[in-house]
């Protein structure tokens, strides 16, 4: 008999709510597409107002349902990692401000999420970070279904061997660039008119000037911006985790059971190299980042 | 002086995103000026803080509105009344038009959710959320990540003093600064999933993955009042922008 002074034993992790999931997934992709394919005609002149109500409420209230279906299954270890991975995205992108830099490296904390815990608490970190950051910056809230997928696929491609080598990590942050790129030029169309930093603007509005409707101009510089972003973050990502000792990485199961590291996180026994002086000297010398 | 707070956290926040769904279904510049005069500028000014949320503003807005009126005011192809011709760039009408539009949707918009999030008092959110019975982990996640941006970034700017004290330099060429990004991030991360490692132990041994109630030690600040307040603000926005949408 349980002391009444223990909580009483329930299911560690539940299963995942599919239908949550389900329809999370298909709202955003249901969004998109009005968005895309049906193209509200009046973008062209004015401002729409459909156009703006369902950008906010598809991709948000989408990623609400994610993050909803999500956060169930998350073993303590990789919810515990996802408030850091928040405040890595909102602190990095400041210090990223402060050296000057031109891109946002405001998804580091996403994809380091991704990859250490895996795809499905990747996602509801990039959803709940934008969600957080809207009580700082409230552009950032339309923006967390597109936050959401990077996370997703970030993990997925960690799953599938990504960040075994170096040099795969960036040919990955170049397709989930791209496709986070297409997948955000909407909301900046619809919601703001595509403003965004001077930087950003510029692009567009180059293409602006060779006759570009804005939607058409706005995904174009997605794709640019939003690539080489993700191929530097990636980069990142990858250099941070194969400098993270062992044992930090071991204690998450997705790592630990995907090799998402290659050999650097294979489950081994503990043997002629326990938790002893924490370097980041590789296992073996394959992949080796070179410092 | 910060005002005395009356209502819960959660009503503000509805009524905050309520009044932005009302600006974008009636789309219309005067009542989106209105709402900023009428509504906005009263709450900043009542808030308690309104210099702080009044820089807030023009740091976050303010860069959004310059270079929305840049590119829509000089590259605006679909324009037809041309004013001026500035080599490849023309200002036409249409263009000046849509920026304003845009712009007063972008200010309306900060500023109603800003202004809220401001005057918000973060734990008095958090546990109004668990009062109202909400997934106690996106709690955790919410509360724990708003607690941790500040210790992030101090210690971030600590790791970089220190770098710096090591010889770290930052140069002009992409190069240079990735590799100090690097030498930035990298103690920051180890650090940090150090004190989560340890944060995992201490929640599993005071039981965060059972799923007993939670006992919240701030009291309650909802009322049968607001609840209903709630429920009937959500209806009318509703049921008007409906309305609004088939009759416009």
């Amino acid at each position: 008999m349980s002391s009444p002074l223990t909580l009483a034993p329930g299911p560690a992790t539940q299963r995942p709510r599919r239908v949550l999931l389900a329809l999370g997934g298909t709202l955003i992709l249901a969004t998109y597409l009005f968005l895309v394919v049906l193209q509200p005609a009046e973008i062209a002149g004015g401002v729409g107002s459909t156009a703006s109500l369902v950008s906010l409420f598809g991709f948000l209230g989408g990623g609400a349902l994610l993050v909803a279906g999500i956060l169930p299954t998350l073993s303590t270890s990789s919810l515990v990692v996802m408030p850091l991975g928040i405040a890595l995205n909102i602190a990095i992108g400041q210090i990223a401000g402060s050296l000057g830099m031109q891109i946002y490296l405001d998804a580091i904390g996403t994809v380091l999420v991704a990859v250490l815990a895996g795809p499905a608490a990747g996602a509801a970190t990039g959803a709940l970070s934008n969600a957080v950051w809207g009580l700082f910056n409230p552009f950032a809230l339309p923006f967390a279904a597109g936050a959401a997928l990077i996370g997703l696929l970030a993990g997925l491609a960690a799953k599938y061997g990504a960040f075994r080598r170096v040099y795969l990590a960036p040919v990955a942050g170049l397709v989930i660039g791209a496709i986070g790129g297409i997948v955000a030029a909407p909301v900046a169309v619809f919601m703001f008119g595509a403003a965004g930093t001077v930087g950003t603007n510029a692009i567009i509005a180059a293409f602006r000037s060779m006759g570009d409707v804005l939607l058409v101009a706005a995904t174009k510089q997605g794709l640019l911006s939003d690539s080489l972003d993700k191929i530097v973050v990636f980069v990142l990502v990858a250099l941070i985790v194969y400098a993270l000792p062992q044992r930090a990485v071991r204690q998450f199961p997705f790592a630990r059971n995907h090799r998402v590291l290659g050999a650097r996180s294979a489950a081994v026994a503990p043997g002629p190299t326990p938790s002893g002086p924490v370097t980041a000297t590789p296992p073996r010398g394959d992949a080796a980042p070179d410092a | 002086m910060p005002r005395r707070r009356t209502l819960d956290p959660l009503t503000e926040l509805l009524a905050a995103v309520l009044l932005v769904v009302l600006v974008l279904v009636v789309n219309r510049w005067e009542f989106s000026l209105g709402v900023l005069a009428l509504v906005v500028l009263p709450a900043v000014l009542l808030s308690g803080k309104p210099r702080q949320i009044g820089v807030a503003l023009a740091v976050v807005a303010g860069p959004l509105l310059i270079s929305s009126l840049l590119l829509h005011g000089l590259f605006f192809p679909e324009g037809v009344s041309v004013l001026a011709t500035l080599g490849p760039a023309r200002v036409t009408w249409e263009g000046l038009t849509f920026a304003t539009m845009m712009g007063l949707r972008m200010a309306v918009f900060t500023g109603v959710l800003l202004t809220a999030a401001m005057t918000l008092d973060i734990p008095q959110l958090l546990a109004a959320m668990t009062h109202r019975g909400w997934d106690r982990k996106l709690v955790f996640v919410i509360g724990s990540a708003l607690g941790l941006i500040p210790h992030v970034a101090l210690r971030a700017g600590q790791i970089t003093r220190a770098q710096q004290s090591r010889g770290l330099v930052v140069g002009r060429s992409p190069l240079s600064r990735l590799r100090a990004l690097l030498a930035v991030t990298t103690p920051l991360v180890i650090g940090l999933l150090t004190d989560a490692s340890e944060r995992t132990s201490m929640l599993e041994a005071r039981g965060f993955s059972s799923s007993g109630a939670r006992t919240s030690y701030l009291t309650d600040t909802d009322t049968t009042g607001q609840r209903a307040t709630r429920w009937v603000m959500t209806g009318v926005v509703l049921v008007f922008s409906v309305v609004w949408l088939v009759v416009t």
